[in-house]
């Protein structure tokens, strides 16, 4: 198996050189291979929209190490940073970030713009990725005039056309009903069997969870638990439930005798 | 408690009212200098050259109030536009609409009483540099004028802080009407998905159609006079409004319709942006347009007018100085300028006829301008009998140009005879000697020709009865310049400064339009930094697509003023003197403006490196 992202003892630190610092991701090593569909959750407040910022290269990190896709990502600047994320990897934000002022396609289709693809490869692609996610018929409207659940699978084509070597996502359930939701997780799941996309996914909600491969617990910066699926989803289901129940229950430093 | 809170939310949007009210302050300032330049008293009434400026910027000052009036309208209600989200949430934590609509005055009030203390203050500098300039380019000395004038101070601000009263009424009216879910809506409903266009073609047609015949009566406006004047500025203000409602978004749809273009790069999103901004600004463009005609118009037109006055003066007068009893000063000073031409003719005046020597006037003979055909030319031969009828000689038009040069001080006072040499020393009465001097150059020996006029004024007082120096003056051609240059010196700064308070109040209105939708875009641009689009083609983004909101009003406003000035040829011999140099000044400061919105928007949507 090919890894495709490396992360060994990664901190952050916000609020330097301030009277008030906060280590938000301490020390934290992981690894992830090739078509992997993993899963981070932990309490509010623990860390994870942190870490995959700091994978996403939006955020630098104080110490350690990344790796994506075999290149280090903590010696490039700016626009170095720019390029890899529009290369390598694809993105599905919580509030879909979809563009207002553009269709659709254009909206679609911008990634491939960057690199200045061709437009017939450009026009091939996104119908063929808009096919794939039952929005082709959408693809002249603008993000106003679309569902939330159609906007997020926007969202997900967008993040898929230029294949990207890691795909990341961010609570991308969190503003859909549960059906809309099930639709997503179940397309984003399609994509990791049939297509090997290797994704990263941070959620809070445990059926979300389900659909992973493997699970990374956060906590207090730290990665206190991993869970591998083994058996049927629904399995792994009640796994992650007994799990949150037993981080529940395990007492907090300072807070419970 | 409201009153802490709106003062707080004053403080949030304290951007946008700066922008909004550099324009008010600016047309504070220049109305103050306009109403302290027209209604300076002792100044007026002492200065007989100065007198007809005041009229000037009399003018100058009703026009700025028209347009002030509007453009207090327009960013009055822009302030309760930017304000309605945060009254709607007070109205929702109980406060009361009659509170809340005293909150809106009492800060619109105060507002603008903190914009008439640093626009007067600005008003008072700018008084004290134009009266400078104006002093230094006529010569002359404003002994009595009064920089800080108090009935100016005073109207300026009855005038100001009665519009913004009333303003500010009839928005609270609107505001009284509104419920509250409109308030707490008001911001969300910002960016509109533009329409398609229904029966573009036809408006496209009918814009382009209204402002060629603008056009049209702009360019014969000399031969149209009142149609003209009437049409003109209503088929061009229409059609500029149709261009932009109807042309614009079609402009874009087609940029759009390029997708070699429009996908390449973030070009999509550009024009994306484009798109929504052009078709939700398109009536504050169109107005824009409009003011750019109007302020460029009006430095274009003062600057013309100016240079107007050495142009015309050399219609009238063919010499520069004309020198009655010349005595060794003005003979000494007469040397020191290169002449072309110098003459000297002789006559005689009792109480009903003046004598000019005939063998005088045929030996050189003034040069004259034929007022049927507009030659300057010397006249032709002189028949040899004069008739006489009662006391009036018939002589040929071009020789009574002739005599009127010779004598422009008594011409017309009684009646010229033109005599042979012998008759002319039969008559009685003073001798008069009359020296006419010509350089190729009037307007490059001002300075003498001032001189020389003072020269004369003793020569004035022992010539003419009760001529007093003070208030009289002598027609000659410098004493004319002088009245003509004040007027248009006056004319200059008023359209210069009237240009000025119009173009800063529209700019900041284009300034404000799109600085006040940039919050919405914070998101967008963040999430195309997040997509992996560069720094650099993030500023490239915004470059293009503000230079482009920019462009379509400034061109089209230039192009009013460049067909438009043609409409001054029949006043001016040449409305279209150094028109660059006005071109220049706007371009400087609309590029100005330009450059700072990229900045400030640029600091906006983009996060700091
Ligand atoms: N820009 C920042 N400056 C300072 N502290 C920050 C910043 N961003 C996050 N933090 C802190 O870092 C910690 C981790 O934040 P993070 O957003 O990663 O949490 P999370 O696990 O995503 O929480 P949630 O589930 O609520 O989204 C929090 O305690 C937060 O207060
Ligand atoms: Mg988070």
């Amino acid at each position: 198996m090919k890894s495709i992202l490396q992360a060994s003892k990664i901190s952050k630190t916000y609020g330097m050189k301030g009277a008030a610092t906060y280590t938000a991701i301490q020390d934290l090593s992981f690894s992830m291979n090739e078509g992997e569909f993993i899963g981070i959750m932990g309490p509010s407040g623990s860390g994870k929209t942190t870490l995959l910022n700091m994978v996403a290269t939006l955020d630098p990190m104080t110490s350690g190490e990344i790796s994506i896709d075999g290149v280090s990502i903590s010696s490039m600047n700016e626009d170095q940073l720019s390029d890899f994320r529009s290369e390598k990897l694809g993105f599905i934000f919580q509030d879909f970030n979809l563009l207002e002022n553009m269709t659709v396609f254009e909206n679609i289709s911008l990634p491939l713009s960057l690199q200045n693809t061709k437009l017939e490869k450009i026009q091939a692609s996104v119908s063929q990725v808009s096919r794939l996610l039952g929005i082709s018929d959408l693809t002249e409207k603008y993000p106003a005039e679309l569902s939330g659940g159609q906007k997020q699978r926007t969202a997900i084509a967008r993040a898929l056309i230029h294949q990207p070597a890691l795909l990341l996502a961010d609570e991308p359930t969190g503003a859909l009903d549960s059906r809309n939701a099930a639709t997503l997780l179940e397309t984003l799941a399609d994509l990791n069997e049939d297509r090997k996309v290797s994704i990263m996914m941070v959620t809070h909600d445990p059926r979300s969870a389900s659909y992973c491969s493997r699970l990374l617990f956060i906590k207090d910066g730290k990665l206190d638990r991993e869970l591998r699926s083994r058996g049927s989803r629904e399995e792994f289901h009640q796994e992650i439930l007994t799990v949150l129940g037993d981080l529940d229950r395990r007492p907090v430093a300072g807070v419970r005798a | 408690m409201i009153t802490k809170l709106a003062l707080n939310g004053l403080k949030r949007k304290q951007r946008d009212y700066i922008i909004l009210f550099t324009g008010l302050i600016i047309s504070i300032a220049v109305f103050y200098m306009f109403l302290t330049m027209s209604l300076n008293k002792e100044f007026i009434t002492q200065n007989s050259v100065i007198n007809n400026i005041q009229s000037v910027f009399l003018v100058g000052t009703v026009m700025l109030s028209v347009i002030t009036f509007f453009y207090l309208f327009y960013t009055n209600s822009f302030l309760l536009s930017l304000r309605k989200k945060e009254f709607g949430l007070y109205e929702l934590i109980g406060a009361k609409k009659f509170q809340i609509r005293r909150v809106f005055q009492i800060e619109t009030m105060a507002i603008t009483a903190i914009s008439l203390v640093i626009g007067l203050t600005l008003g008072i500098l700018l008084s004290l540099l134009v009266s400078w300039l104006l002093m230094n380019g006529l010569n002359v000395e404003f002994t009595q004028f009064k920089i800080i004038y108090l009935p100016a101070v005073f109207w300026t601000m009855i005038y100001f802080l009665l519009v913004s009263f009333i303003t500010s009424s009839v928005h609270n009216m609107r505001l009284a009407k509104s419920s509250i879910i409109d308030l707490l809506r008001s911001e969300v409903q910002n960016d509109i998905v533009p329409e398609k266009p229904k029966s573009a073609v036809l408006q496209i047609f009918l814009g382009v159609l209204l402002l060629g015949i603008g056009y049209f009566a702009l360019y014969f406006m000399e031969q149209l006079r009142f149609i003209g004047l009437f049409t003109a500025p209503v088929a061009t203000t229409l059609g500029t409004y149709l261009l932009f409602v109807a042309l614009l978004p079609v402009i874009v749809r087609k940029w759009k319709r390029n997708k070699t273009v429009n996908f390449k790069g973030i070009n999509s999103f550009t024009s994306g942006q484009l798109s929504f901004r052009l078709s939700n600004l398109k009536w504050v463009l169109a107005t824009i347009a409009m003011l750019i005609a109007l302020s460029a118009g009006a430095i274009a037109g003062g600057f013309a007018f100016k240079n107007n006055a050495f142009t015309s003066i050399d219609e009238y007068w063919q010499y520069d100085t004309t020198l009655y009893n010349p005595g060794a000063a003005e003979t000494e000073l007469l040397n020191s300028i290169p002449l072309e031409e110098q003459l000297t003719f002789r006559f005689k005046l009792d109480d009903e006829t003046m004598y000019f020597v005939r063998e005088e006037l045929v030996a050189t003979p003034p040069l004259v301008k034929d007022w049927v055909t507009y030659d300057v030319m010397r006249p032709g031969s002189l028949p040899e009998n004069l008739e006489i009828e009662d006391g009036y000689q018939i002589v040929p038009d071009t020789w009574m140009s002739a005599l009127e040069t010779v004598n422009p001080a008594l011409f017309g006072t009684r009646n010229s005879h033109i005599v042979p040499l012998i008759e002319y020393e039969r008559a009685g009465g003073e001798e008069i000697s009359v020296m006419l001097a010509r350089t190729n150059d009037f307007a490059a020996h001002m300075e003498k020709w001032q001189e020389l006029a003072r020269l004369q004024e003793s020569t004035y007082t022992a010539l003419f009865a009760g001529f007093d120096p003070e208030t009289d003056s002598v027609a000659t051609k410098y004493a004319q310049f002088e009245t003509q240059y004040a007027i248009a010196s006056g004319t200059f700064f008023m359209g210069f400064f009237l240009g000025l308070a119009f173009l800063t109040m529209m700019a900041s209105i284009l300034m404000f339009k799109i600085l006040s939708g940039a919050n919405n875009d914070i998101r967008r641009y963040d999430s195309l930094r997040k997509l992996g689009v560069r720094r650099r083609l993030l500023e490239n983004s915004i470059h293009r697509e503000i230079l482009i909101v920019f462009l379509f009003p400034g061109v089209l406003g230039l192009l009013h003023v460049l067909v438009g000035m043609r409409m001054f040829s029949f006043i001016m011999d040449d409305p279209y003197y150094r028109l660059w140099v006005s071109l220049l000044i706007f371009l400087a400061i609309y590029g100005g403006y330009y450059f700072f919105t990229v900045h400030l928007y640029r600091k906006i949507v983009l996060p700091r490196q």
